[in-house]
């Protein structure tokens, strides 16, 4: 008899970004855990959202969990499938209609207090032009985070979470209060909430400054703040419940049964 | 007009070194393999690209040293490879002259070529490190024909005083590749599922190569004019190419075939043999720094003996690991067309790739 009371971080995380999706929102997929959460919300939690995926595919219902948002397996099953700059322009239009109905997940290896994020390069003793560790560039994330608000998915470490990055690919709140409105970008919108494995933070609405907002059953304000390489204000955290047996059963036997993306704990 | 040749005479006559170049699909949708590999074998060089979301398509170009500038916006596997490996270390070594534009940046300017437009307004990449950096620098612009002498230039919105907007250049391409599902001896193209960014780059191209699964009649492809996505005029070459897009999928045809993709994560790791050498000495190095660090750890004990002997194995010839130069010989050089490949993949294997219809992918993949 499988024990569905014991969860990973990752379950935890899935879990995390499914109660985050709200009734009838238009929901920015990428691949992995984004989009485990997102068929957890669909399935469960929120069977009214509507994912959608970058390369143009709306309002997707895969059978089998997608390898990548070009996947067969997100064309299949969806309600309409264009080309990618008509998903650009919904979401451009979505902001110039003053809707509010979309949020999009983007990842990053590096991110600031301020929620900017790097998926571009890391410099180590090099620069932009000839970099330390390469990464596969913005794909559609620099878009998504001009025009949408973001849940930004990270690895909670110390070498990630930075006062200062070395390339902005995704523009968050900028240097703070108005930034996005001087560097042009449309100023309400923004990243909301950083989710991670050790808990989901927040950004503070007169500084724009991230701060703890939830905690793990398995994490702590100090587990936090010791993996984050800023100071990061922690007073208001409070306890997210981890995730009911019955959840557990569905992510590991109906939406990832394969562990495509969530390994399940041998023992 | 009859259009169609033999994928060797169109990449012959419709592709030449130093042209302006896209692929359509989507790192691993729709890529238009057949081609990528018949100019590998060719020799055709010196591209500058517009990559779209790419993936092993042309990382393999890059790794073959047959790029002059490349315009980047995502390169990758996904799902297979995080960062398309050859791509990285070309960047990483400072070997690549290449540009970061965002996905929806390329697609827009893509699109806006094929509108035939003068150049591009867009509200996006402000206040990020796109518009901040150039990997290619204004200076060296100049010295390459085929790029922009600009990346992007902040401009004012004239219609809305105050209002800070971004142009940017329209490709000009020469030439496009793409694969489709079922094409027409006229040209005339039948795209099934997301088309991606293939029908702009086919107006957009002076040259526009097509490769089909399937090769029907002029007669039969009319018969439902709301699937026709490509007027058969922007076409110059047809080529009947069964799995052109092979590795990748092919909406309503095959799935991807992840024994490849798989072998070519492996493989591209090492460019060629005396790297595999050299990279697994390193590794094998780091690893017993580790291990001597604390000696009582089992594990870590074991993992520096399995890397001293793969190090060692390699250095002596015993056992050197498939490399990217490994892969192309198998795949692309030692075959001598398509077909030959198609021969060498084998009937099981291929046929296992074919969707199952109630689906839209594949449930009988070789796992």
């Amino acid at each position: 008899m499988a024990d569905y009371t014991k969860y990973t971080k990752q379950e935890m995380q899935a879990y995390a970004i499914a109660k985050s999706i709200k009734e009838n929102q238009i929901v920015i997929v990428g691949t992995g855990l984004p989009l485990i959460g997102a068929s957890l919300a669909k399935a469960a939690i929120c069977p009214s959202c509507h994912p959608i995926v970058e390369s143009g595919l709306m309002d997707c219902d895969p059978v089998e969990v997608p390898r990548s948002v070009g996947d067969d397996r997100f064309m299949a099953h969806c309600a309409v499938q264009w080309p990618n700059i008509r998903f650009i322009g919904f979401e451009a239009n979505e902001w110039l209609h003053g809707g509010d109905r979309l949020i999009a997940f983007i990842g990053g290896a590096q991110i600031d207090p301020y929620g900017n994020v790097n998926s571009t390069c890391i410099y180590g003793n090099g620069d932009y032009i000839k970099p330390q560790t390469r990464f596969t560039g913005s794909g559609g994330a620099n878009g998504i985070a001009t025009y949408c608000n973001t849940v930004i998915m990270m690895q909670h470490q110390k070498r990630r979470f930075m006062e200062k990055i070395d390339y902005i690919t995704s523009c968050g709140w900028m240097d703070g209060p108005g930034g996005r409105e001087r560097a042009g970008l449309p100023g309400n919108r923004g990243p909301q909430m950083v989710v991670t494995d050790l808990g989901i933070m927040k950004f503070d609405e007169d500084t724009k400054r991230m701060y703890l907002a939830y905690y793990y059953p398995f994490s702590s304000p100090e587990m936090v703040q010791e993996n984050t390489g800023f100071e990061i204000d922690v007073s208001r955290a409070e306890l997210m419940e981890g995730p009911s047996p019955e959840i557990i059963k569905l992510i590991r036997e109906q939406i990832d049964p394969g562990q495509a993306f969530i390994k399940v704990p041998k023992d | 007009m009859d259009k169609v040749y033999s994928l060797h005479d169109a990449v012959a006559k419709f592709v030449e070194s130093g042209d302006c170049i896209s692929f359509g699909g989507f790192t691993t949708n729709r890529k238009p393999y057949a081609v990528v590999n018949e100019i590998l074998r060719q020799g055709q060089k010196d591209f500058t690209v517009w990559a779209g979301a790419a993936g092993g398509d042309w990382d393999m170009m890059i790794g073959e040293g047959r790029v002059k500038a490349y315009i980047n916006c995502y390169t990758a596997n996904s799902g297979y490879t995080n960062v398309s490996r050859r791509f990285r270390a070309a960047i990483e070594k400072g070997q690549l002259t290449y540009e970061d534009y965002s996905q929806d940046v390329v697609m827009l300017q893509l699109h806006a070529a094929s509108l035939g437009l003068p150049f591009l307004p867009v509200r996006l990449m402000q206040g990020s490190g796109l518009m901040k950096y150039w990997g290619i620098s204004e200076e060296q612009r100049k010295t390459l024909e085929k790029v922009d002498d600009l990346k992007c230039v902040e401009i004012e919105n004239p219609f809305n005083p105050g209002e800070k907007v971004v142009a940017v250049p329209v490709p000009k391409l020469d030439t496009a590749v793409i694969h489709v599902q079922q094409a027409s001896p006229d040209g005339t193209c039948i795209i099934m599922g997301d088309e991606f960014h293939d029908v702009d780059i086919a107006i957009a191209a002076r040259k526009v190569i097509v490769t089909c699964d399937e090769l029907v009649s002029n007669e039969f492809i009319r018969r439902d004019p709301t699937l026709t996505r490509i007027f058969g005029e922007c076409v110059s070459a047809v080529v009947h190419c069964p799995y052109g897009a092979w590795p990748t999928q092919c909406y309503g045809y095959y799935d991807n075939d992840p024994n490849a993709l798989r072998e070519y994560d492996k493989a591209s790791k090492y460019l060629d043999a005396e790297d595999a050498k050299a990279q697994l000495e390193k590794a094998a190095v780091k690893a017993e720094k580790a291990a001597e660090k604390a000696p009582d750890d089992a594990k870590l004990a074991e993992a520096a003996a399995k890397a001293r002997k793969a190090a060692d194995d390699a250095a002596a010839g015993v056992a050197i690991p498939e490399t990217f130069k490994d892969y192309l010989d198998k795949w692309v050089y030692s075959v001598t067309d398509h077909n030959d490949m198609l021969n060498k993949i084998g009937g099981h294997r291929l046929m296992s790739l074919r969707n199952a219809p109630h689906l839209g992918y594949s449930n009988t993949h070789i796992k």
